[in-house]
């Protein structure tokens, strides 16, 4: 087979921004700021004629220096002047310009099965049952706190839901269009009106579950899904806005989450976490119907409370260690 | 509500110096006495700022009440002449400082080497003896140190001395003054000097636990501990506490109380101990006072039938209660309250007030809700208001929750326990029950105790959750 070389100068993103391609041993291309060049760059740091590549005819390519003030290199490393360098395939660096170079040597891999993946594709629907979700939530909770004009209340929490779920979305899509050039809205809608139904109704079940089953804990797992739905949901937004890879979009959602759980922490319950006055009630309570655990028993749940003598001690040393008395002795 | 409000919202007269201080730095520097009489608050210009014009027309009350005891009569001038030698300003000091932490009253008693002034005058001196110094200031310009020698707490009452002071005692009365008696009360009120007040004597305050006078006169900041006298110009009792937002409502604790103390009134208390042991010494008086009356045995069953529920109400014979039931405009639910409360609490530490029980039942009925609504609104309920309490003064809250079968009704029940900082020995308890048998009607009940032992707040506790009972 005839040997064969493709020279793609790429930007800094990876795209292609021009091709050659030239067959036969033997066949040249010169690369540099001249006209007279095959490949011309228009790069201050190049010279004129900065570059040769030759076809050899074992299909590999000779990479030459003709001699600018700046270097070239292939894959990072200087190409001597003298003897030139000899690739098969990688990156040739001449100025600031990146070109990469493919030959037969280069290997081809398999053939990938095209496949949309599932949000893409069910975008509308998707997107459409998380702002239904959303919406009913917001209406239910007004719903639920029995007002007196029910009409204008329940409108009003769907409202509220709606426009919450507007404005995010806007903000991701706004940020796809600067980096992609397209907006896709429906898949913005879709990840976060999904992921904020998930945590609405998935808490509203939780606080069921916890009564029915007398599980405390279930609040504290309650958080942990909530903190993965978001961090999982910044992931999808960030993934679809930019152009960053896997491990940074996951670092980067990671730090939005903290930040963010910081921020909800901080006014929800306060940077000062000895608040004399907050007591813990436990879950909601329901209608006896709604259970599955027997009850305590009072004498078991009475000698419970004798620990609390114990636990109020610890509360307090842990008190005067914080902030002694002013004369402690 | 009026009833059982006077002492819970009381003002001790004392450890507000702050207050008495920008108080008097509002008013002229002139001596009271000498200042011409004020325009009656009804004829101040309109556009008075109606903060100030509260103040002012308390103060206005007060100037007038002594412009009134000496125009009327020479008998306020005779009583304060005969005894204005045997009363001193008490000043706390704090650390190194020359401008007062506190100010209050007291008088000579006994050999004349003995003060009597209020506990509360002097609890900062006593619970933190390294950061407060006290002294005296005599009505001839005298000062020089104090020592506390013995504190009733559960009176409100202390006795101190200083080495180099004699004065003229003041002849005590033990018997409490009848009602409508003349009276009048003598002290430094607001820093303005030695003042003199004229009022009437109202007999013992029927709903107080402890014993108090009521005094219709005028008292204010900084005259606690001062002399309450009598027309032969003998002290039946000490100026203690008033209520704030009223008129002359005053208190004055019976003079009968005072012996007793001063036989205890050996040696200086803080130089014989330490700071640890003067709170302990404060928490054994609390705690002295509560078993006799947090635990006095009811009178009749203690509990009050409602609507299917018993419940527990008097879980101290001294409990008042109060029912009223509102059916809100906007939520279509019925809410029956029962209410009850100790009608005074004592003073552990200024701003510290213990001793306390409250009990407060909710009995809730849909009218028309959805279960899921009802449930709604019985929790938000539950929550309730926010707890009182400063992170000066109390630790946080440890919790234990629970689903219990209390009798004929499923509840859950939460208890919070939490320390007190100063006071080792003295509990809160905040223990919430709340139980939705039937899709229309729930029970919320809180149960409170404030500066209480663990015991007697853990018995409170199961004598209460025993009497609670649910019939259908």
């Amino acid at each position: 087979m005839d040997p064969v070389m493709l020279i793609e100068q790429v930007d800094p993103h990876g795209h292609a921004v021009q091709r050659h391609r030239l067959a036969g041993a033997g066949a040249e291309c010169t690369i540099g700021r001249d006209l007279s060049c095959d490949i011309v760059v228009d790069d201050e740091h190049a010279a004129p004629r900065h570059a040769l590549l030759t076809l050899l005819e074992d299909g590999r390519v000779n990479v030459r220096d003709l001699g600018g003030r700046n270097v070239t290199r292939v894959d990072g490393k200087r190409v001597p002047t003298d003897t030139g360098a000899i690739l098969e395939q990688g990156e040739v660096i001449v100025g600031r310009t990146r070109l990469r170079v493919r030959t037969r040597h280069t290997p081809l891999g398999p053939e990938r099965v095209f496949r949309r993946d599932f949000i893409t594709r069910y975008r509308t629907p998707l997107a459409a049952t998380g702002v239904a979700a959303c919406m009913a939530f917001g209406a239910f909770l007004q719903w639920l706190d029995a007002p007196s004009s029910m009409l204008a209340s329940v409108t009003k929490g769907a409202l509220v839901a709606l426009g919450v779920i507007a404005l995010w979305s806007a903000g991701w899509a706004l940020m796809t269009k600067l980096n992609r050039g397209s907006w896709n809205v429906r898949v913005h809608v879709t990840i976060a009106s999904i992921a904020a139904a998930i945590c609405a109704w998935g808490s509203w079940v939780a606080g069921l579950v916890a009564f029915a089953a007398q599980w405390s804990f279930l609040v504290k797992v309650g958080i942990v899904v909530v903190a993965g739905t978001a961090l999982a949901a910044l992931y999808g937004h960030l993934r679809e806005a930019t152009h960053y890879g896997r491990r940074v979009t996951l670092a980067l959602a990671g730090v939005v989450t903290l930040v963010i759980g910081v921020i909800v922490w901080v006014a929800t319950i306060g940077v000062d976490d000895s608040d004399v006055n907050r007591v813990a009630l436990g879950p909601d309570v329901r209608l006896g119907a709604q259970r599955v655990v027997p009850n305590r028993d009072i004498a078991d749940y009475l000698t419970e409370v004798d620990a609390l003598r114990l636990a109020a001690g610890r509360e307090r040393q842990k008190s005067l260690l914080d902030g002694p008395l002013a004369d402690a002795d | 509500m009026v009833k059982s409000g006077p002492l819970i919202a009381a003002l001790w007269l004392c450890g507000f110096a702050s207050v008495a201080a920008a108080q008097a730095t509002e008013k002229p520097v002139e001596p009271v006495a000498e200042t011409p009489p004020e325009p009656a608050p009804e004829d101040r210009a309109p556009d008075a700022d109606a903060e100030a014009e509260a103040v002012d027309a308390l103060d206005a009350a007060a100037v007038e009440a002594d412009i009134v005891a000496q125009e009327l009569s020479d008998e306020a001038k005779d009583r304060l002449d005969a005894s204005r030698e045997s009363v001193v300003q008490i000043r706390g000091f704090f650390e190194g400082s020359d401008s007062s932490a506190f100010h209050g009253s007291g008088f000579a008693v006994d050999d004349g080497r003995r003060i009597v002034t209020n506990y509360h005058v002097v609890a900062q001196a006593v619970l933190f003896p390294r950061q407060y110094r006290l002294e005296y200031l005599a009505s001839d310009g005298r000062t020089g140190p104090l020592q506390v020698l013995a504190i009733d707490v559960r009176n409100d009452l202390a006795i101190v001395a200083a080495e180099d002071l004699e004065l003229p005692p003041l002849a005590l009365r033990s018997e409490i003054p009848a009602q409508g008696e003349r009276a009048w009360s003598i002290g430094y009120p607001l820093n303005l000097g030695l003042t003199i007040t004229e009022g009437v004597a109202n007999g013992l305050v029927e709903n107080s636990i402890e014993q108090r006078i009521h005094y219709t006169g005028a008292i204010n900041g900084g005259m606690s501990g001062g002399p309450a006298l009598d027309r032969r110009g003998h002290v039946y009792g000490v100026n203690v506490s008033v209520v704030t937002g009223r008129q002359l409502v005053g208190f004055v604790v019976p003079a009968k109380h005072i012996a007793p103390l001063l036989a205890r009134a050996k040696g200086p208390l803080v130089e014989s101990l330490s700071a640890e042991q003067l709170r302990q010494r404060v928490t054994a008086q609390v705690l002295a006072y509560e078993a006799g009356v947090l635990e006095a045995p009811p009178d009749a069953d203690g509990t009050q039938k409602v609507r299917g529920f018993t419940l527990p109400t008097k879980l101290s014979s001294y409990l008042e209660c109060s029912s009223f039931d509102e059916r809100s405009p906007h939520v279509r639910m019925r809410v029956e309250t029962v209410s009850c409360q100790m009608p005074s609490r004592i003073l552990a530490q200024p701003g510290v007030h213990v001793a306390g029980l409250s009990v407060q039942h909710r009995i809730l009925q849909s009218a028309g809700l959805h279960p899921l609504q009802f449930e709604r609104q019985v929790n938000d309920l539950a929550t309730g208001p926010r707890r009182a309490g400063t992170p000066a003064h109390v630790a946080p809250f440890a919790c234990r929750d629970a689903l219990v079968s209390l009798d004929g009704f499923d509840a859950r029940i939460s208890t919070c326990v939490r320390q007190y900082r100063l006071f080792a020995g003295l509990y809160d308890f905040d223990v919430t029950v709340v139980g939705i048998d039937d899709p229309g009607e729930a029970l919320v009940s809180r149960l409170n105790l404030q500066g209480v032992s663990f015991d007697i707040g853990r018995r409170t506790m199961e004598r209460y959750l025993g009497a609670l009972q649910w019939t259908r």
